[in-house]
This record gives structure tokens, sequence and C-alpha cells, in this order.
């Protein structure tokens, strides 16, 4: 039995050379996608961040399509997040990764050491490196290659609600950043005053959790002037005794003079962190706190959430009156991974995304601030208290760009939690995290300049 | 010779052959796939777990090195207790809900369709979806579980922020999956054949005696499939963890759940792979659940001797 006459086959075979042809497509020159100018090449970008950044990125994006003659960005949002690339590692090995990928600076020598990110140094990359704070370019190399382009950067410092205080009795502009920094002692003795429990004996504000927000292990870390890493034995030191006294202080000795569970259960409450609550919705802005210590990006916030909101900024709260204030930058990059398919479009790319054109568009619509230099002298970027943060910048520490980032991450967020719980003593915690991972870090070693 | 006997049995008559020249084209989609899927990856894993891998490059040879660490690390054994912890509790617990629930869906009421829709429902919910349900329900200061509790004079529980709680907490999650297995055993019970109740009611028998003299001897068959499901699955447990605790906040992450109280097994072995890029180290730990699973299944089996029951007798 013949299923097809002779005269059908043909005209099949002929349908569908002509469905194939429009499918390739590779010799027309209409643009590949609506927005890009005809004749370029598509670059795949794939970024972990949500709104309101992404609606920024959305713009860098069409401005960057709009004048380049031969690449098409699209840019798509995946899962993700700091530490967590399994969407990324998952396509790169199977054939189907991004051209460009937005990197949390800080494991870009993890990710390079892992073999996901492509060498620049083909690009021509390590000319940029005068264009970029000297920080974040250090963030951007693994054994002396660039591996990235940083894009934003970061600082922490300390909010205070300026109603609470006063309704508690206290002057707020005590704590005005001219004055200079506050200490630790100051803080605490205003954060007492704050307090307050409801009728079933809960707390419903609490002064200041040190631990709260941006209050990390680095943060605290840096501020009783520990070190994280000692390069010359390639070691990881979080057993360091002045990172230890800051655990003590501010993570178990705060927790147990609030009470250890109740201060857990007005975290989980208020500002829990299984998953955090919406934006709306943080403690500091709804009035549940009135200390925090965070970064520029809540800025953008209070004239979205909380426009009547009172609050001042000053530096983190020194150990010892007279003490230097001490603060860390993190920030993004962008990266071309493994196997992209496009690496060259990709690299004029984020040379644009993470050049002065993009990271001008950034900080002025997101608040975030800029890694390239002459930026940082542009005070017209500045609105408001931005630049406060900006005047930090030059002094802040950033975190140590080793192979095992994210484990060393992990492990002291560990030792943080086990002090504000008392579930472990801070010296017995930050040795264990030493231990772990420093054994990891050892087949990295020595790592070179 | 006392072998050759044994051989012959094992060999294929003409038709044999030709029957399984003729199935093997059919059936060969399903083999394919089966082998390049599942025992390319199993094997693979196996020999990964030999080496230092971070997915790409070249692995390099490790000998026992990962197997060692594993021993030393303290959040390998972490894991492995809370999901051990996880799993005694959840699968008990899942075998009685699912055979209540099965109960109430076998109960001779006209409403019962509604019924059984109703309780099944959850179980078509995404888990993602319902863990962010549960959150709220859990939370200390406004949720609804708590706030029942206080009614009561019970004091709060703070579930998800406090160590001792949070793996409850998932337990009692789970249960809202109870649909599934719930099915079955409804299907086990339709086939209970209706005599026996009847010759046990005229012989005097009341609703108790009926259900542990008749009922569940009858579906213990049913029991042990889903004791050894629910536990194969138990001591996978991942999602409920991951969603809870992925949350971070602009700069990085936080352990998983208090003191790493949701640090389950898979979850670990899910952030060697891809967060710390040691596809080696998370091999092994593959391998060595592997071996737990296998054991915990063959001591279910063993155990089953001495209660299930295949037929009246």
């Amino acid at each position: 039995m013949t299923l097809l006459p002779a005269r059908g086959v043909k005209a099949s075979l002929i349908s569908l050379l002509m469905v194939v042809g429009a499918c390739g497509g590779g010799a027309t020159s209409a643009p590949p996608l609506a927005g890009c100018n005809s004749g370029t090449t598509q670059v795949l970008f794939w970024t972990s961040h949500t709104p309101p950044d992404t609606d920024s990125m959305a713009h860098m994006v069409t401005a960057f399509n709009k004048q380049s003659t031969t690449s098409c960005v699209k840019m798509v949002a995946v899962p993700g997040s700091e530490t967590d690339i399994a969407k990324l590692t998952t396509a790169v090995r199977g054939g189907t990764g991004p051209d460009v990928y937005e990197l949390d600076r800080f494991t870009v020598a993890e990710r390079a050491a892992a073999g996901v990110l492509t060498d620049l140094s083909s690009f021509g990359a390590a000319s940029q490196s005068g264009n970029y704070l000297d920080f974040a370019w250090k963030e951007a190399l693994f054994k002396g290659k660039p591996y990235a382009l940083p894009f934003d950067t970061d600082a922490r410092a300390l909010f205070y609600n300026k109603d609470l205080l006063q309704a508690a009795g206290i002057d707020p502009s005590t704590l005005d950043i001219s004055k200079g920094a506050p200490t630790i002692d100051t803080i605490r003795t205003m954060a007492n005053k704050l307090n307050k429990k409801d009728a079933s004996g809960k707390y419903s504000v609490v002064g200041f959790v040190p631990a709260l927000s941006q209050g990390w292990h680095y943060t605290w870390g840096f501020a009783y002037g520990g070190s994280f890493f000692d390069a010359g034995s390639c070691k990881v030191t979080p057993d360091d005794p002045k990172i230890v006294q800051a655990f003590q202080d501010m993570f178990w000795n705060w927790s147990g003079a609030l009470g250890v569970d109740a201060l857990q259960t007005f975290l989980s409450t208020y500002a829990p962190t299984t998953p955090p609550l919406p934006t709306e919705q943080d403690a500091f802005l709804t009035g549940h706190i009135g200390f925090v210590v965070t970064g520029p990006w809540v800025l953008s916030w209070f004239p979205q959430y909380k426009p009547n909101l009172h609050y001042g900024i000053t530096y983190i709260p020194v150990p010892h009156a007279g003490d230097q204030p001490a603060t860390w930058a993190g920030g993004w990059s962008v990266v071309i991974p493994k196997g992209a398919k496009n690496a060259n479009g990709g690299y004029e790319f984020m040379k644009y995304f993470a050049g002065e054109a993009g990271q001008r568009v950034y900080t002025k619509e997101t608040q975030h601030m800029p890694t390239w230099k002459t930026l940082l002298t542009d005070t017209s970027l500045y609105q408001g208290d931005l630049g406060i943060f900006v005047k930090l910048l030059p002094t802040a520490h950033s975190r140590p760009a080793l192979p095992v980032g994210s484990l060393y991450w992990d492990q002291l967020s560990t030792a943080q939690d086990a002090a504000i719980r008392h579930s472990k003593d801070p010296a017995a915690a930050l040795k264990a995290a030493a231990t772990a991972t420093n054994d990891k870090l050892q087949q990295y070693c020595p790592l070179a300049a | 010779m006392i072998a050759a006997p044994r051989l012959r049995r094992f060999r294929l008559t003409q038709d044999d052959r030709r029957n399984l020249r003729t199935a093997l084209p059919f059936i060969a989609p399903w083999i394919i796939g089966f082998v390049a899927f599942t025992v390319y990856p199993i094997v693979y894993s196996l020999y990964l777990s030999f080496t230092h891998y971070s997915g790409f490059g070249d692995a390099t040879a490790a000998g026992l090195d990962n197997y060692q660490h594993l021993v030393k690390d303290p959040l390998f054994w972490q894991s492995l207790s809370n999901t051990l912890y996880y799993t005694a509790l959840a699968v008990p617990i899942g075998v009685v809900v699912a055979i209540v629930l099965a109960l109430m869906m076998n109960q001779n009421v006209r409403e019962v369709a509604i019924y059984r829709a109703a309780f099944y429902l959850p179980t078509i919910i995404p888990l993602f979806a319902l863990t962010f349900i549960f959150i709220v329900l859990l939370n200390p200061g406004f949720g609804l579980v708590d706030y029942i509790l206080e009614l009561f004079h019970i004091p709060a529980v703070n579930w998800l922020g406090d160590a001792r709680w949070t793996k409850i907490s998932i337990v009692l999650l789970a249960q809202l999956g109870a649909g599934g297995p719930a099915l079955i055993f409804l299907a086990g019970l339709r086939a209970v054949p209706t005599e026996l109740y009847e010759s046990a009611l005229i012989d005097g028998a009341g609703p108790l005696r009926r259900f542990y003299k008749i009922t569940l001897p009858l579906i213990s068959p049913v029991i042990l499939f889903d004791l050894i499901y629910g536990t194969i699955l138990g001591i996978q447990i991942f999602t409920p963890a991951f969603v809870l605790t992925g949350g971070t906040s602009g700069g990085g992450a936080y352990t998983a759940g208090p003191e790493n109280s949701l640090l389950f097994y898979v979850y670990y072995l899910y952030k060697n792979a891809f967060q710390y890029s040691d596809m080696g180290y998370a091999s092994a730990m593959a391998w060595v659940l592997f071996v737990i699973s296998v054991v915990l299944a063959l001591a279910i089996m063993r155990w089953s001797k001495y209660w299930v029951h295949y037929e009246v007798t």
C-alpha cells in the first residue's frame, strides 16, 4: 500500500525545505530581536536579579541595542543567587549557557577555579584595569588573569529611625555623621531604651539587632579590626582573636541580653529570613527596629514604601571611642561563561554594561554605586544620601577573593548563627569554620597574586 | 557434571529467540533511554566519587579522599542525622495519616466524592506553593497555628525560627501530601472482602476489633509498600528546606535553617555540587545515600515477614 502518491511526496519535501529555510535564516539580515539593528547577532545575557534592578538593566540593554551595529542583546532573568549558580553550571555543561552572566564579584575567583568562566585576557580586558576601583578589579582576577568586568558596588552603614529615638527621649542629632562614628556602647544604651514588649510579653520593638540585614560576620569582624585571610600562609583566619571578640560581643552577648528565644521569636515574626518578608514589610520601614546596618539600595525603598520615614545614617559603630570606623564593599560583575556561542558580542556588551555608560544609568536609577572611577567624582549622580556611601568607599574593606569564597561564607554564617543562638561558643565555632574551609582551600594553594 | 543441567535451563528455544529478535526493536527506545540517562550517570557518578571534579575540565584521581573527608565532615553527619530524624518521624506519621484519610474516603455516605476530592486536593498543589502557605500559617506573631494554640493556653512555638521545631514543621507540611498514598490505601480497603466484615459482625466484633483483626492485616502489603516508598522519598527530602532557607539578602545566604537544622542530606549534596563546585564529593555523598537506602529498604523487607499478610488464612 502506498501511503502517499509520488506527487504528494514531492510537495511535502518542497514545503519542508521552505520551513527549514525560513527557520535557519542564516543569510538574512533581519535583526534577531525588535529594537536591534539589522545585521546584528544575538547575545544572550542572564541575570539572577529581580526588579527594580532588572528594570534598570532593561533600559541599559535597550540603549546598547540601539547603538550596536554588531550585537543584539537578549536579557533573561534566571533563578540563582549570590552563591547558587546551579542554573548556569548545568546549562553551560549542557551547551546551552548564555554569552554573558551577571555574577557576584566575590565568587569570580571561585568560579574561575572551577572552570566555569572564560579568561578575558584574549579580549584585552587587562587594559581596563585602570578604569575600575582597585579592590573591585582585584576581585575580578584569578591567578592574575581577568575573568570578569566589575559592575556595581555598595557599602554598609548604620541607619537609625529618628522618630523612635525621639519617642524614647533620645536626641537623634547626637548621632549626626559629622560627629564621627558612635561607639558600640553608645548604640547599646540607646537601643535598650527602644525595646518594647506587647501584652503577651513578646518583643514588638527591638532597638538594635546587630546581626540583622547586613550585620554579617564580615561586617563586625572588620569593625573589630579582624583579618579573615592570611595570604602568606594561604589560610583563612576566622579564628583571629579580634573576630572571635566581635562574635562574642555582637552576637553572643547581644542576644543573651535580649533573651535568646525572645529575640528569635521577634525575628521570626518581623524579620524572618526563611524566606524574607516583602520589602514593604521590612522591620526598619515598619518601625519594629530602631537601628539597622544595611546598604545604599534601601535608599530607593524609602520614597516608594515609606515616604515620611525620618531616618539618619552614620558609621557602623566602633568598639572604642576614636577607633577608625570600618565598612565593607561588595557588588556584582559580568562574565563570559565557558562555551559561549557569541563571546565577542558578549564582551562588546560587557564593556558597555560595566563601562561608563551602563554604570551611569544603573547608579542613577537604582542607587547602587559604580566601580567606574570617573563616575565616583560626578556628584550629579548621587542624589540625597547616596553621597554618604560614596565617601565611605575609599576606606572600605572587601571580602577575600578565594576559590572557596562561598564555602567560607556559609561556614562563617554557621558560626554566626551558633553564636546568636548560644548553641556553640564563638571561639570553637570559628575554629571549626577555619578547619573546614582550609581543608578545601589547600588544593588551590599557593594563590598567585 | 553438576553445572550442565543448570545452564540448560537458561538456554532459549528457537521460538524464544525469534520472539526476542522481534521484541528488542520495540523496547529499544526504552533500553537506550535507560542506559543513556540512568545507567550511565549512575556508573559515571561512582567513578566521579573517586575524583576531584568541579563539573568542568578534567577530573583528577583522588582515591578514597572524598570518602575519608566525609567521615571527618561535621556537616555531613549533621545532614545525615537531620535526614534520619525527619524520616523516622515523617514516614510512620505519614502511614497513619494516609490510613485515616483512606478510612474517611471509604465511608458509605452520599457526599464521599466531595470528601475524596477535598482530602486529595493539597496533593495537587506544588510543594513549592504549599511551603509558602505553611510559612504564613506558622508565623509566631500572626500565624493561624500559634493563634489556635494560644486560644487553648498552649505556649506559642517558634516553628521555623527554633532548631527544635523546624524539622517537625516539615513533618507536618509533608502530611499535606498524604492524599497520594491515601488513594492507594483506599484501593487496598476496597479489596478487603466484605464477607469477612459480615461474619465478624455476626460474631459480635465491634468496629475497632474489625479494624485491627481484619482491615489492618489485609492492607498490610500496602503499608509495606508505603513504608518503603516513603522511606526512600523521605531520605531524599529537599524542596521544603530549599524553599524555606533559599532566602538571600544583598550579600549572601543564611544557614540552612536555624543551626543548620534543615540541612538535609540531599540539600547538602546539592550545595556541594552546585555552590561549592565539588562534584566528586557530591557523588561520594550520593553513593553513601544509595547504600543507606538499600540497607533501610532491606531491613524493612526483612521486618515485614512478621506482620505482612498476603492472603486470608
